[in-house]
Formats: structure tokens, sequence, C-alpha cells
């Protein structure tokens, strides 16, 4: 923003903001859904529209009154001015861009991709990973490439990275080393050894190529831990630019699609077993969404090439807060060593390592102490749960005698699978998450489609979603998607053609080299059950 | 040799600029905890 000249800019947008916030709202409240609600219902947006109500009326307050300040006191000369006053246009741009990527992009391409589905023969939008992380990117590169960036935008597209580090840092509370305790042996010894593996591998090829350090740090993330999500969280630790991670993203995402068509057909072709090929996957493709589809590719009628891969991946992705300490480490070193020419791994350590990342072990420790966890409930695998008996969580009648003469049949030859039954039938409902682990596991039960579909229906009534994580999430989501489209508008066609061969040759080769290696590791190692 | 380093040095502090509108990257970062972890805390306090 030019510092003498008047702007309205800020006030014109935090207006829009507001008046989105207060249409929505007016027509939430009518009793037919019409115009903004109407669109939201087809778009199954419903449940979002009390969170984009409240941030747009927040948001647009505020920036209108900064709109208004601005527009009186044209003049910006104090840090404040520079750092809070002079980027709120571009705030506001970018926060109505985030409304049309999370609100309105990403449920259409869900539409789209279950719509095509039929005809591809796959969800397009699951598996090119069309969602706002994605979008917003692309929207971003759109808007400052056919749009433009303004004067009046300029400070706020800067405020992008700073969005990029509270997105890390909220990140950490996502994750609990609690977790690794319910992990197989084998899944952890075989993803640490993976993901360190291809992490290392890439560093290295990106030394041979001499790739930025920038790409390579964001690559070696991407590459090693869970495709997407790691490269993003990695992305402010190694000082990424926009241009870098959108060739990761990019890479990650082509190498993740072609994993997805080949895994399965190889598999079949020698011989795979569920455990082999669950292991390989959730070990050697890289997107969390690509592991799930390429599981039920190869095993569609039941879920036990799923559920392998799941614990795989869920093992994979816990990896990711050790990474980016070992990225902080390896970039602020290498920056040290451009600079002095010697290193010293003490001063470092104190000097270069980035504060946020501490931001980020310190939200990872918060959440692995549970305080995030409100009293009652407990976290398993991706979910938690609340086991305390409540009437509203109770199991079906009819499933519950359907159960009783199933333990009464004499069926179920574990007893420790009989117990569990049999204390469900007494409680009514699930009473810890052991219960549901060994009922799952237990074939004689689960090959009755009937007896397997009522106790499911019984865990997921004890599934809880804590306001807390909610909350979290969603604040961290809005970092993300805020910061990913103000990286996005970073990227103009020339940065785009100074790089991109090297992204692809050193995701190409550490692909398939992971892809390889972690194929011979499963079909010969693995034999039995984990 | 030394008016190269500190060519390169003033190169660094632009490109910075070039990418936050914070004088440092310290200051950037410790804006970033301020705010996430005020957050946190609110989000503790009012909702578990």
């Amino acid at each position: 923003m030019s510092k003498e000249k008047r702007s309205p800019a800020a006030l014109i947008v935090g207006l829009i903001l507001l008046a989105y916030a207060l249409v929505l709202k007016t027509q939430n409240a009518a009793l037919t859904p019409s115009g903004l609600v109407a669109v939201a219902d087809y778009l199954k947006t419903m449940g979002t529209i009390g969170s984009q109500v409240s941030v747009g009326l927040w948001a647009g307050t505020i920036i209108s009154l900064f709109g208004i300040w601005n527009l009186v006191f044209p003049s910006m000369k104090s840090k404040f001015d520079m750092v809070v006053r002079a980027p709120m246009a571009g705030i506001g741009i970018i926060i109505i861009l985030c409304y049309v990527t999370r609100y309105y992009l990403e449920p259409l391409f869900k539409i789209w991709g279950k719509l095509a589905q039929p005809t591809l023969g796959f969800d397009m939008a699951n598996i090119f990973g069309l969602n706002y992380i994605l979008l917003g990117i692309i929207l971003g590169i759109f808007w400052v490439n056919v749009i433009g960036i303004p004067g009046w935008m300029q400070s706020g597209v800067k405020t992008a990275r700073l969005a990029m580090k509270m997105g890390v840092i909220s990140l950490g509370a996502m994750y609990s080393i609690t977790e690794l305790k319910y992990l197989g042996a084998l899944s952890i010894v075989m993803v640490a050894v993976f993901v360190m593996g291809t992490a290392l591998f890439v560093l290295w090829l990106g030394k041979l190529t001499q790739a930025s350090r920038p790409l390579i740090g964001v690559l070696s993330a991407g590459m090693g831990v869970c495709g997407v999500s790691a490269a993003v969280a990695a992305a402010p630790v190694v000082k990424a630019r926009g241009v870098d991670m959108a060739y990761s993203i990019g890479m990650l995402l082509m190498v993740g699609v072609v994993g997805l068509f080949v895994f399965p057909p190889i598999a079949k072709l020698v011989g795979m077993n569920e455990l082999q090929f669950g292991a390989w996957a959730g070990t050697g493709i890289l997107n969390s969404a690509q592991v799930a589809a390429a599981a039920l590719i190869f095993d569609p009628n039941t879920i036990e090439t799923l559920k392998v891969a799941e614990i795989f991946n869920i093992t994979r992705i816990l990896f990711l807060p050790f990474i980016v300490i070992i990225l902080a480490v390896w970039f602020a070193k290498g920056e040290e060593e451009s600079e002095k020419g010697q290193v010293n791994i003490g001063r470092v350590l104190v000097e270069k390592f980035p504060i946020f990342v501490l931001g980020f072990l310190v939200m990872f420790a918060m959440g692995s102490s549970g305080i995030f966890t409100p009293k009652g409930m407990e976290l398993h695998g991706k979910d938690f749960y609340s086991f305390k008996l409540d009437e509203s969580k109770e199991v079906r009648t009819r499933d519950l005698k359907k159960i009783t003469a199933f333990i009464e049949s004499g069926a179920v030859t574990d007893p420790k699978v009989k117990s569990a039954l049999e204390k469900l039938v007494t409680d009514k409902q699930v009473t810890s998450a052991e219960q549901t682990d060994l009922v799952l596991k237990a074939q004689d039960f689960t090959k009755d489609k009937d007896l397997k579909q009522a106790f499911k229906t019984a865990d997921t009534k004890v599934k809880a979603k804590p306001k807390t994580m909610e909350m979290m999430r969603e604040y961290m989501m809005w970092f993300f998607a805020f910061g990913l489209i103000g990286l996005g508008m970073q990227i103009t066609w020339a940065t785009i053609r100074q790089a991109g061969g090297k992204a692809a040759l050193i995701g190409v080769i550490s692909g398939v080299t992971k892809a390889v290696l972690s194929f011979f590791v499963c079909w010969l190692l693995i034999k039995g059950s984990i | 040799m030394a008016e190269e380093k500190a060519t390169t040095t003033e190169q660094k502090q632009m490109e910075e600029r070039a990418l936050s509108v914070f004088a440092s990257e310290k200051k950037e970062d410790l804006t970033a905890l301020l705010i996430a972890f005020t957050l946190a805390l609110l989000v503790i306090l009012f909702l578990k």
C-alpha cells in the first residue's frame, strides 16, 4: 500500500466479508434453504455454516475497522503500520480465497470425483489429492499469473509464511507419542527404516544433483513421511519458496498415482497376501488417500488389507515430528556452513534452530500429555473414544440378541474374544479399545457380515469428537489454507520455468527406490501375521 | 572476500524482506508462537 495515497481497499474487502457472513446468517435462519444456504446444501457444507459466519463476522469487522483507519490516516511509518495495518487488505483477499477453496472448490471436486467414479473407475478428487491444500496453491498461482498482485495486496501476501508457521505449530497438537505403543513392533521398525532411509536418501540425492536446499528439504519430508501434509509442514522449516512446494507436491502426487495403479497388479502377479500388500502399500505409497485406495483396489471385498495399510500409514505419519527436527538441524547447519565456512553444531542449534519448530515440539508434548483431551476421552488410532456408560451408546436390542445367539452357539474359539463379547452383552455397549481390537480381529466373528456390522455400529457409538481437537484442527486448516494460497501467489510463470527438472529427477529416483526396496522387504520377510 | 560476504548477507536480508512483513525471521517466529499458543490456551480454557 502506498504510504500517502488513501486506499479504500481494506474497507471494501472487510465489507465484502461482513456482507457474506450476514447474508449467510440471514439465509440460514430462513425456513426453506435459498441462495448461499441452498448452495451449501448441495455441496454438503451445511455443517460449516456456523464457522463460516463467525470467521466472516470477526475478520470482516476487524479488516473494516483497519480499512477506516487506513482511509482516515493513510500515512504508514511505524513498525505496527507495516506489520499490521498495511497487510490488512491483502489478508482479507486471501481469507476470501480460503472460503472459495475450503467451502466451495474442495466440496465441488469431492462431488465431481464421486460422480465421475463409475466412468473413471476411481475417485479422482481422492486420488489426485484435490483438497484445500492443492487447490489453494493452484488458486494462488492462478491469481498471481492471471489477475496479478496490486500494490495494496503485496504486504498481505507476505504474511503467508507467518500463517504457515502457525499452522505447523498447531499441527503438533494433532500427534501423540502414546500412539506408538498401540502399533506393532514390526510396523514401527519397518517404517522407521524406510522413513529415515528415504529422507536421508533424498538429502543425499539433492546434494548430488546440486538442487536447492529448500527444495531438497521439502522433498525429503514428503518422500519420507506422508506426502503432501509432510511437505507442507517442512516448508517453513527449510524456508521453502512457493515454487519449491508446488514442484514437490506435484511430484509426490504423481509418484503416488503411478504407485496406486502399479502396486496392486504387481502384488497379484507375485501372489502377495493381504498383510504383505498392506505393509507394502503403507510403506511405499506416499499419500494417505492413495494408500487407502491402493489397499481397496487390491482387496475390495474385505477391509483386512486396508487395516494393515492404515497401521503402517499411521506409524509413518507419527514420524513427522522427528523428520521436522532432523530437517531443522540439517538446514541450520547448511546455512552456517555457507556463511562461516565451518560448523559448530552447538552454536547452530542455539542460533539457527527455528524457534517456531520448538513451538511445534511443545505442542506435540502437550498433545501427548493429553492436555487437549477432555476428561473421560481416550485417543486410539485416529479416533477419540468415550467409554463412559451411557444409554445413548447402547447397542440395539436386535443386535445384542444376534451377538448373544452367536456366543451361545459355541462358535467362538478364542476365550478372550468370548469374554469381550460377553462383556459387550452385559454392559450393552463397547467399554474399551482393546475390546474392539479383539472382536474385529476374530475371523469366526467377522465372517458373518451382519454380526460385524452390528459390532461396528456399537464401536461408532462410543467414538467421540472432542471440541478442543475440532477447534485446533479448524485453526490449523485456516492457517494452512491461508499460507498455501499466499505461497501460491509467490509462484510466477518465470519461477516455474527456472525450477522443476531436479524435483522430478529426485522424486522419481527416491520414489522408485523406496517402492522397490519395500516390495522386497514385505514380500520376502513378512510371513503369516503381524 | 569480506566484501563478497557482505553482499551475500545484504542480498539475503533483502530476500528475507521480500518474503515477509517482519524485519527478521526471529520476530516472525515469535509472533507465530504467540498467536498459536494464545489460541491453544483459549481452546483449553473454554472448550475442555
